[in-house]
């Protein structure tokens, strides 16, 4: 069952274009959307979760108009969105069997066993009668994958599922997940470019509702490899550099500007070659115009 | 520091919309009332003496529009603009950023404090501008006085302006204090139901400087300083900052300031304080076994996902159990409860009292009072949770996780619209094990369970379409806030609107359940649910569409826009929406319209000005007959069939004529009951002799025959008519005269002979509209003409009667007169009656299934037709019409009849009234009331059946002329009948309280005056004066001339008088009889009782003692009084006092285990000078003293009359214009 997106478009009252001209076939397994902030990567999620319409386009899941069946797509649908929230005082378990229910779950005994396992294999049961709003960031993301597991689905929505956790539980969470790829489509969207390394099959890069680059992350490091370059220079000199050079990203090292330069060859003296990373893939796709 | 918050809080609240639309919606509510006061309406005009620009009046318009249902409003408003000037940094996370701040906290509390409320002021001052505004339009119109300043401004400054201050302190408190307006949502409710139980409480007198001190609003206060105020102090006086009010005042504004300061020492100026958490966390205990890890998720449990139809249905029912749990325990719903429960419990021990005796708790009373309260508890819930359900996904941002499951939402809205109907029938079902208990608590165990099981039901009907409007409403906007405010324009605003411009339509009444009947004992529901199912469909079927559209339009997913809404649900919408929207519709079209067609169609639906129209145009018209003369009915023989199974009923007879002028009568006038689309009907109806109809008003019942042989004087011809009454329609059988069980009708119903003034437009505004001559309330006391005519019919004086009433098997008929014989004929029962004496032409017909209890009076049979269960009180008629009997005949004179009846009717209406022989007594009053086993207790039923008892004499044998003053001799003889033969059954003491009732209402009754109030000699049908100041005079009356003495000339009145007329007595020619036996001395008091409002301020003005060394005390009083003669309007001029008046002294006396006060002295002295100083010895420690201390005279504070001992005198102001009557504030005082 493939995920197809055509020329799919929106345009917001405004006047910003989120998704321009939209084209992606997914396949079963990890598919990583990198994106900075606004660059129409909720939007594209939320289209394909049923929360949103385009303005034109298609979509289709195997042989499921995205569209127009929508409580078709609903109900083979895992979606963890960005921003959430839980009722105040229902406990974990309480809402997590609410979700079974809502998902077409009838029978008890069956709703029962999969609300147990999941509880137990997001690391969720000992706290199960506990409120869900008191849980702790992670354990609300991890709570988030539980429902979002529920049922059989078949594609999976993750939205910047790993923002603000600390690193236990993000690798806590990246294990979830490389698993969950096993089966299903599942879109994972983050502006962490590790995540996509780690987790991903296949990534696109989108900004500005375009899709800039499509491919797998090696596929992606070598399109950039030698072409990295790196220098170390006084914060005052920055802006000049800037200027003169095709200058993808720089951070703050020891008190001193380090940035990366990407180039076919060598920019100037001081320049010393790195190797590429996915993140110079990244920072090169949305500076370049 | 505190400047540049305040200025702040301010700036960036004026920056936002919301301020403005407060202050519009306040704005326009108040222009409008005021433009309707102005008269700038095309709507019916009544007279009346007040303007309605006074302080007081302005006063009463911004209380009232700022309490019950409105006061909901302006708290919800003043939250939105005052609790949360804290409590939003909190909210959107920023106090952070603010606390680091080198601000300080007095700075900072303060001024946002202030802030909010310079904006609730502003806002507020929407209520002053709009009503002044309003008022403006009629300036020059007599119903305006002069514009001043003052008394818009004064008002705003005594009632909003602190009443801003304490709501906003408190909201504000609770807010910032718990983080959450919640709780002082909740308080908001709270206060508004201690306002309406204020209000309730002070139906017991007593009751009524305890409400005033602690209702928050000050409304109770003004109502108090200002209860006996005249139209003339209404229009002229400022709103007086003295006693209750003052009091009440300084009382809350203490409270606030208290509120404020102890809320800014709690307040922490730090970023760490914790939320107010209620209850401790739960401890949890672990129990179920883990599952075990498993090492993929590919071995996770498999399931099945089911989405059957069925599948869907048992989802519902399980969000549905889902949701109402989530109600149940929510804080609002047990709130909710609670105050309906405490509402009921505080308030029913005041309903329906009639001289503070309550009723039995018979089950339609509590069921109407749980109605009562917790329909309102429930519309509140409904309202506020609502947009609590509704957007409860969104506010917990957990509407993208709902929004991608496979539900329907369909299935989402309908658990909704089920949960709160469950809901508010748990709510009911509260509210009805409540009352249960109530009846029981009170020993009244003859529940009657259907009434509560139909009340469930039947309100769960109507909450069903609220909860259907109020998540539709809802799910229309696209925020709560406004979702409320919509929800709140069908319930509060149109029904406004369509007030204050008299339109009035079935089908915009919100929600209406057609007419409907109060239940009854007698006649059950009495055809309520004729047309509820209609008015049920109706409002069904609208419902049900705007569910569906709804449904189209639900919130899910991130779109709000309600055209991005419709985009969306395009993708999943068939036709099949659309097809159910056309069926619903037409549904509630066509049920609309049969309602239209049976309440509009079928009957006459002619709008109130247009029916004042009507009247004018026909006063035009036929005015030129008034005088032309005509015959007089002399005797009266019907046949009255009447048809309880449909409401029908039949009445064929006739009228004796006789000409008693002196002139030939050639034009016959009838006035019968008639209309446009009439229900009556009239096959037969002609003179004996040939005669041509001249004129035919069919629509206004008017028709004039041109006899061929004129009737010659004292000729008689016959006149024989048979109506037919038949209901139009399906509706129109609810209000037929004819019920099931319980039918009373009366002679009203009949053709009338001669132009009837009483169909004249009786305002005086309104005649004046339409180019009519001013109309006297009542012809003058001499006028000759009038004289002619008794004041109960103005076409016959005393006839000959008999009936043959006719009912169906299983009822028996009741008319005037004695049995003759009855007989039955098929399914119907006849009963002949006939009357042995000359009667009025006023009589009654009853039909109902009824028990009897008969008794003896010597010669007299004395019956009491009852319904079964009803027993309670009628030992006590029997004695009460035996006593009567007995000191009537004693001191007046014989009584006419040989029987006296008692007929129940259904409490359709509450009052008893006196047909020869026969007295119609509602269900409602006396058969039920509870005679509480007390010293004090009035007997009402005794009360009311001596008084019924005595109109047998006064208006039965003496009738007085159709002018001023005749009530006198019906009514308040009646009164003065009743209250001696009560005083002989209970003793001098049990009057005291009864008077004192009859005298709070006398001058609470005249302050409500809209023509002018009248000397009791020229009362002009004035209840507060004919019954209520009557009886305080006629008492005072008897105590001053003797009872011997008085009852002497009265009876030589009615010797004279009886069965007398035309000409008719006056009360001129009673009072001259008193007159006759009144000393020189008191003829002074004649005067002053009946030809003058004469009002007095009696008072201590100090009093001690001291202890003699023989045991004995030396008591010292000094009192005063002043004398008062009041125009019609209320403006009072002093007058000299010389007259006799009584002082006491009283001590405390041990009464088996209760104290009582009894007189130590006495004595009747004369007031010679303004002020007197009295010294007596007595034997016993002196507890009060006083001066007219059982209130024999009508004086304006009757409070101050007594002081006790020990405790200082309030001086009353003894000025003739500012009428504020002073009160002591004396709480602990016993009566």
């Amino acid at each position: 069952m493939n995920l197809i997106i055509r020329d799919l478009v929106k345009t917001y009252t405004n006047g910003v274009k989120a998704l321009n001209q939209i084209n992606l076939t997914l396949e079963k397994g990890m598919f990583g959307l990198l994106g900075p902030n606004g660059a129409g990567k909720s939007t594209l999620m939320r289209t394909i979760a049923t929360l949103q319409d385009p303005d034109s386009g298609s979509i289709t899941l195997g042989d499921i108009d995205v569209i127009a069946q929508k409580q078709e797509v609903r109900k083979v649908l895992g979606y963890l969105p960005q921003d959430f929230g839980f009722y105040p005082k229902v406990s974990g378990v309480e809402l997590l069997n609410h979700f079974a229910i809502l998902k077409g779950i009838s029978d008890k005994k069956e709703r029962k066993e999969i609300v147990d396992a999941l509880l137990q294999q997001t690391n969720l049961f000992e706290d199960r009668k506990r409120n869900v709003s008191e849980y702790s960031g992670g354990m609300r993301q991890r709570f988030g994958i539980a429902q979002a597991l529920l049922g059989n689905p078949k594609l999976i929505i993750v939205d910047e599922p790993t923002a603000g956790l600390d690193p236990m539980e993000r690798n806590r969470f990246h294990n979830i997940l490389s698993e969950i790829g096993e089966q299903v489509i599942v879109i994972l969207s983050t502006h962490i470019v590790d995540d996509v390394r780690t987790l991903c099959n296949r990534m696109v890069v989108m900004n500005h509702g375009t899709i800039l680059l499509e491919g797998t992350p090696s596929e992606a490091v070598a399109s950039v490899q030698g072409r990295i370059w790196r220098k170390a220079v006084d914060k005052s000199e920055m802006a000049e550099y800037r200027h003169r050079l095709p200058v993808i990203s720089h951070h703050v090292s020891e008190g001193r500007m380090v940035m990366h330069v990407m180039s076919d060859d060598r920019p100037e003296e001081g320049f010393e070659p790195v190797d590429a990373t996915l993140e110079d893939v990244y920072f090169s796709t949305i500076t370049q115009k | 520091m505190f400047r540049e918050i305040y200025a702040f809080e301010v700036r960036s609240g004026l920056r936002r919309p919301y301020p403005y639309v407060y202050f519009a919606i306040l704005f326009v509510l108040t222009l409008l009332l005021g433009m309707a006061a102005a008269g700038v309406f095309s709507t019916t005009r009544t007279d009346s003496l007040t303007t309605v620009n006074s302080a007081s009046a302005v006063a009463r318009i911004l209380l009232g529009t700022s309490s019950s249902i409105f006061g909901l409003m302006i708290n919800v408003l003043l939250i939105s603009t005052m609790a949360t000037v804290i409590q939003k940094d909190y909210q959107y996370n920023i106090h952070p950023l603010f606390f680091t701040k080198p601000i300080s906290k007095p700075g900072y509390f303060f001024g946002r404090f202030l802030g909010g409320m310079t904006l609730a002021v502003f806002i507020l001052s929407g209520q002053l501008i709009g009503f002044w505004l309003g008022t403006l339009f009629g300036m020059g119109k007599p119903m305006m006085g002069p514009f001043l300043a003052m008394n818009f401004i004064q008002p705003f400054l005594v009632f909003t302006l602190p009443n801003i201050l304490f709501l906003g302190v408190l909201f504000f408190s609770l807010t910032t204090y718990t983080r959450t307006t919640m709780a002082a949502y909740i308080v908001a409710i709270v206060l508004m139901v201690l306002q309406l139980a204020s209000d309730t409480i002070t139906g017991n007198i007593d009751n009524k400087m305890l409400a005033a001190l602690l209702e928050p609003t000050g409304t109770q206060a003004l109502q108090m300083v200002t209860q006996y105020w005249s139209p003339a102090e209404r229009n002229l006086n400022l709103i007086p900052l003295t006693d209750a009010l003052l009091y009440n005042r300084l009382l809350w504004m203490g409270i606030s300031m208290l509120i404020c300061a102890i809320s800014y020492r709690g307040f922490a100026f730090s970023q760490f304080l914790q939320p107010l958490r209620l209850f401790g966390r739960k401890k949890r205990t672990e129990d179920a076994e883990a599952p075990p890890v498993i090492a993929s998720l590919d071995q996770l449990p498999r399931v099945r996902q089911e989405f059957s139809q069925r599948a869907s249905w048992r989802l519902t029912w399980w969000l549905t159990r889902f949701e109402l749990r989530k109600m149940v325990t929510s804080v609002l719903f047990i709130i909710m409860c609670l105050l309906g429960v405490g509402f009921m419990i505080l308030v029913v021990r005041f309903m329906d009292l009639m001289y503070e005796s309550s009723t039995y708790m018979v089950t339609y009373k509590i069921v109407e009072s749980v109605e009562g309260s917790t329909i309102l508890f429930m519309l509140i819930f409904i309202i506020f949770y609502a947009g609590t359900s509704l957007w409860r996904d969104r506010e917990t941002r957990m509407h993208e996780l709902t929004g991608v499951t496979p539900v329907n939402n369909g299935a989402l809205f309908f658990s909704k619209l089920m949960a709160f109907t469950l809901a508010s029938m748990l709510m009911q079902s509260v509210g009805a094990v409540t009352g249960m208990l109530i009846q029981l608590y009170n020993g009244f165990t003859d529940i009657d369970f259907f009434q509560y099981l139909v009340m469930i039901l039947r309100n769960a009907a109507i909450g069903v379409v609220f909860v259907a409007w109020a998540l539709s409403l809802q799910v229309y906007s696209t925020n709560k806030y406004l979702g409320f405010f919509l929800t709140l324009v069908p319930v509060i605003i149109l029904p406004i609107v369509l007030g204050i411009f008299e339109v009035g339509s079935p089908l915009l009444d919100f929600n209406s359940t057609g007419d409907s009947m109060p239940y009854s004992d007698m006649n059950g529901y009495g055809g309520s649910f004729l047309q509820w199912p209609f008015y049920r469909l109706y409002w069904f079927s609208l419902s049900a569409f705007l569910i569906v559209l709804a449904l189209l339009l639900y919130p899910r997913g991130k779109e709000a826009s309600i055209r991005a809404r419709w985009k969306l649900s395009q993708s999943v919408r068939n036709n099949r929406p659309l097809l159910l929207m056309v069926v619903f519709l037409t549904m509630a079209l066509a049920s609309g319209g049969f309602i239209y067609y049976q309440t509009r169609v079928l009957v006459d639906d002619t709008k109130p000005k247009d029916r004042e129209r009507d009247m004018a145009a026909l006063e035009k018209r036929f005015v030129k007959y008034k005088d032309m003369p005509q015959p007089r009915i002399v005797s009266v023989s019907l046949e009255v069939d009447i048809f309880p199974g449909n409401k029908t009923l039949r009445i064929a007879g006739g009228y004796m004529l006789k000409n008693n002028t002196t002139t030939r009568i050639d034009t016959l006038y009838i006035d019968y009951r008639s209309g446009k689309k009439s229900p009556y009907h009239y096959p037969v109806m002609k003179p004996s002799t040939p005669a041509t109809v001249v004129v035919d008003d069919v629509d206004h019942g008017i028709r004039l025959y041109k006899l061929k042989q004129p009737i010659l004087p004292g000729d008689s011809i016959k006149f024989d008519f048979e109506m037919k009454y038949i209901p139009n329609g399906l509706f129109a059988r609810m209000s037929s005269p004819i019920v099931d069980n319980g039918t009373f009708i009366n002679s009203s119903l009949l053709p009338t002979i001669g132009y009837n003034e009483g169909a004249e437009l009786s305002q005086n505004r309104a005649r004046k509209e339409y180019g009519l001559k001013p109309k006297e309330r009542m012809p003058r006391i001499d006028d000759s003409a009038a004289l002619m005519r008794n004041y109960i019919s103005s076409d016959a004086d005393w006839i000959r009667f008999e009936a043959t009433v006719s009912t169906e098997v299983g009822q028996r008929a009741i008319a005037p007169g004695y049995l003759v014989k009855d007989w039955k004929k098929g399914d119907r029962h006849y009963f002949q009656y006939k009357m042995d004496s000359p009667i009025l032409h006023f009589f009654s017909f009853l039909s109902a299934d009824y028990s009897l209890r008969k008794d003896r009076w010597n010669d007299v049979a004395i019956e009491i037709w009852y319904q079964k269960g009803h027993e309670y009180n009628i030992d006590r008629m029997i004695a009460s019409i035996k006593k009567s009997l007995d000191y009537y005949t004693k001191h007046f004179g014989p009584y006419q009849h040989r029987q006296v009846r008692i007929l129940e009717f259904p409490r359709y209406s509450s009052f008893a009234q006196s047909f020869p022989n026969t007295i119609p007594f509602s269900e409602a009053i006396g058969f039920i009331t509870k005679v509480e086993d007390k010293e004090d207790a009035i007997d009402v039923p005794f009360y009311i059946t001596a008084h019924e008892v005595a109109h047998q004499w006064w208006a039965h044998q003496v009738i007085g002329g159709n002018v001023q003053g005749s009530v006198l001799m019906s009514e308040t003889m009646s009164q003065y009948s009743a209250l001696m033969v009560m005083q002989q059954e209970y003793g001098k003491e049990a009057m005291k309280k009864f008077l004192k009732y009859e005298m709070d209402r006398y001058l609470m009754g005249r302050t409500a005056e809209w023509r002018g109030e009248m000397p009791l000699m020229l009362v002009e049908n004035q209840q507060y004066i004919h019954y209520n100041k009557g009886s305080v005079v006629m008492y005072a009356l008897q105590d001053f001339l003797g009872e011997e003495t008085l009852n002497g000339a009265i009876r030589t009145y009615l010797n004279k008088t009886k069965f007398s007329g035309p000409p008719y007595t006056n009360a001129r020619d009673f009072v001259a009889h008193i007159r006759a036996v009144t000393p020189d001395s008191l003829q002074y008091l004649v005067t002053d009782l009946f030809e003058r409002i004469t009002i007095y301020e009696n008072y201590v003005k100090a009093l001690d003692y001291k202890r003699l060394p023989d045991s004995s005390y030396q008591v010292t009083l000094t009192v005063g009084s002043a004398k008062f003669y009041s125009d019609s309007l209320g403006k009072q001029k002093k007058a000299d006092v010389n007259d006799y008046m009584d002082v006491a002294i009283f001590t405390k006396k041990q009464d088996g285990t209760k104290t009582k006060e009894s007189p130590l002295i006495v004595q009747r002295i004369r007031m010679d000078k303004p002020e007197k100083t009295f010294t007596w010895n007595v034997k016993s420690k002196p507890h009060s003293a006083g001066i007219d201390p059982y209130l024999k005279l009508i004086d304006r504070t009757p409070s101050n009359n007594s002081c006790n001992f020990g405790e200082k005198p309030v001086i009353p102001d003894l000025s003739a214009g500012g009428g504020m009557p002073a009160i002591m504030l004396n709480m602990g005082k016993k009566e």
